[in-house]
């Protein structure tokens, strides 16, 4: 099964390079975006805005390394308001809840996807770091899927392979694919209806309410003593996930596919300057202990990223002058 | 420098280069002194999560460099070769490594002979690391012009397991942005280890 899907990602991969690069020069005058793949693009945009405005409940597993996980997902559209929920069938067992959220409330990361009619203006998106190709997916959860192949044109970020339901553009399985063609992780629909959800009846489950950035800004900007810093590099196409005070903890990039946060954190004494890494599935957490104008800090990246990326990204966390 | 060479040295770091990012660290090494004070910069930390003994990589390497490419490149570009012959800059660049690393255990050790009999002061840093920066002072030896601070081993295994708390600490908060900003829905919330509240 992956053997079979990983030779078709290099052939199909391999394909529209080719063509890029026979097109040459021709290319930059009838669109502004290098080789952008409309078919793909187009397949992305109707991803992104399924995922919020279809009605939908399921069961998914979402596979890391040997751990599997089982999970139901329920997305509610009423009055314009989507209410999605995730509720754990393995482990924990906990509930995440995001209720009345506006459809016309686009995040950043959707905002890369749902190019539409910008793309001619000079807007890329997901474009400009992902090269695409397209091709007919296996049955899925009963629904006939679309496969789209994306693979990364830099090393900052990984490569994905999408199948979205040929109907309605929902993303029924997506893999997490790393150096060597490995998968790292992998998300799957098992069971997929669209109807709304019956409310699931949640009994003694923790149920944690999702959050939206205003609030999670405030909470946060009430921890005192903070350092001001910012940060000089991330990979290109990376964009901020929302406004975040030069004294934040936190700062989170997006490109539409991968996302990863930046934490920094001082310290009462002193850190012997090092560095180190902890992975799960597609996750990376990068810690490093250095000093910012003498202060003792700890900055750490986690995200859906190579290490190189978080180093990177990390190397070049300064304090704001 | 430039931002291709940044990344070019820490995949070569990582024994992930690809051939081009061999050339490209090799033909500017040396004639430009801040690559290989990053270099240097990368080493350090990369050494400390891999481990090991710190080196002394403060050294001018590039000279070593040359010499190991000029001994592979005899009757030819040793850009061309090294193309038409993959194989062979994989033992350029292993040597390259070889001759780096190796020059620097030999400085480790000889260091690590002038500290005995050196108390060596320490105090415990909030994440339970030993810190002996600066307690003592490092002799210069051999090509080096400044001193790496002295690490115990037991900072691998310290840093490495900030990683896993780290993660465990933040990321809730992350999956909270990643819900909004990737293509799953809430599915990243299933990466949290353990969900609060």
């Amino acid at each position: 099964m992956i053997v079979k899907s990983s030779s078709n990602w290099r052939l199909v991969l391999f394909l529209p390079a080719l063509a890029g690069i026979m097109l040459g020069s021709a290319r930059a005058s009838w669109a502004e975006c290098p080789a952008a793949d409309a078919d793909a693009l187009a397949w992305l945009d109707k991803m992104s805005r399924s995922l919020q405005q279809v009605s939908y409940h399921g069961v998914v597993t979402f596979q890391r390394g040997d751990e599997m996980q089982a999970m139901e997902v329920a997305n509610t559209i009423v009055d314009g308001m989507a209410t999605e929920r995730l509720t754990e069938l393995t482990g924990q067992g906990a509930e995440v809840v995001r209720v009345d959220h506006p459809l016309e409330c686009v995040h950043p990361g959707h905002q890369l996807l749902q190019l539409g009619t910008s793309l001619k203006s000079g807007h890329c998106g997901v474009s400009s770091n992902y090269r695409f190709g397209v091709t007919d997916g296996e049955l899925i959860a009963g629904r006939q899927a679309v496969r789209i192949l994306i693979h990364p044109r830099d090393m900052y970020r990984y490569g994905y392979v999408l199948e979205l339901d040929r109907e309605t553009g929902l993303l029924l399985k997506s893999s997490t694919i790393g150096r060597g063609d490995k998968v790292l992780e992998k998300f799957q629909f098992a069971s997929l209806s669209y109807t709304s959800n019956p409310e699931g009846e949640s009994g003694p489950r923790l149920v944690h309410q999702a959050k939206h950035p205003e609030y999670i800004n405030r909470k946060l900007s009430a921890g005192g003593g903070r350092l001001a810093w910012s940060v000089n590099w991330v990979p290109h196409g990376f964009t901020a996930t929302d406004q975040q005070a030069a004294i934040s903890s936190r700062k989170t990039y997006t490109d539409g596919l991968a996302v990863f946060s930046i934490f920094v954190e001082a310290l009462s004494q002193d850190i012997r300057p090092g560095e180190g890494v902890a992975r799960t599935g597609g996750t990376i957490s990068y810690t490093r202990g250095m000093h910012m104008k003498g202060v003792p800090v700890l900055v750490t990246v986690i995200g859906e990223v190579p290490l190189n990326t978080a180093r990177m990204v990390a190397d070049s966390v300064v304090e704001a002058s | 420098m430039s931002e291709l060479m940044r990344e070019s040295l820490s995949a070569l770091l990582d024994d992930e280069a690809n051939e081009l990012e061999i050339e490209r660290v090799l033909s500017k090494v040396a004639d430009d002194p801040e690559l290989r004070a990053t270099w240097v910069r990368y080493n350090i930390v990369h050494t400390v999560a891999s481990g090991q003994q710190p080196m002394h990589l403060d050294l001018d390497i590039s000279a070593r460099v040359r010499d190991e490419l000029g001994g592979q490149a005899q009757g030819g570009s040793a850009f061309r070769q090294r193309w038409l012959r993959p194989l062979s800059s994989v033992a350029v660049a292993a040597s390259v490594t070889v001759a780096v690393v190796f020059g620097g255990q030999q400085l480790a050790q000889l260091e690590n002979g002038s500290y005995d009999g050196q108390a060596i002061a320490s105090s415990v840093s909030p994440v339970g690391m030993v810190n002996s920066l600066g307690a003592t002072s490092v002799q210069a030896s051999y090509g080096t012009r400044s001193s790496v601070p002295v690490l115990q081993p037991a900072t691998h295994t310290a840093y490495q397991e900030l990683a896993r708390q780290r993660l465990q600490k933040y990321m809730q908060e992350h999956a909270e942005h990643a819900a909004l900003n990737s293509p799953n829905g809430l599915v990243p919330f299933a990466r949290v280890p353990r969900i609060q509240e």
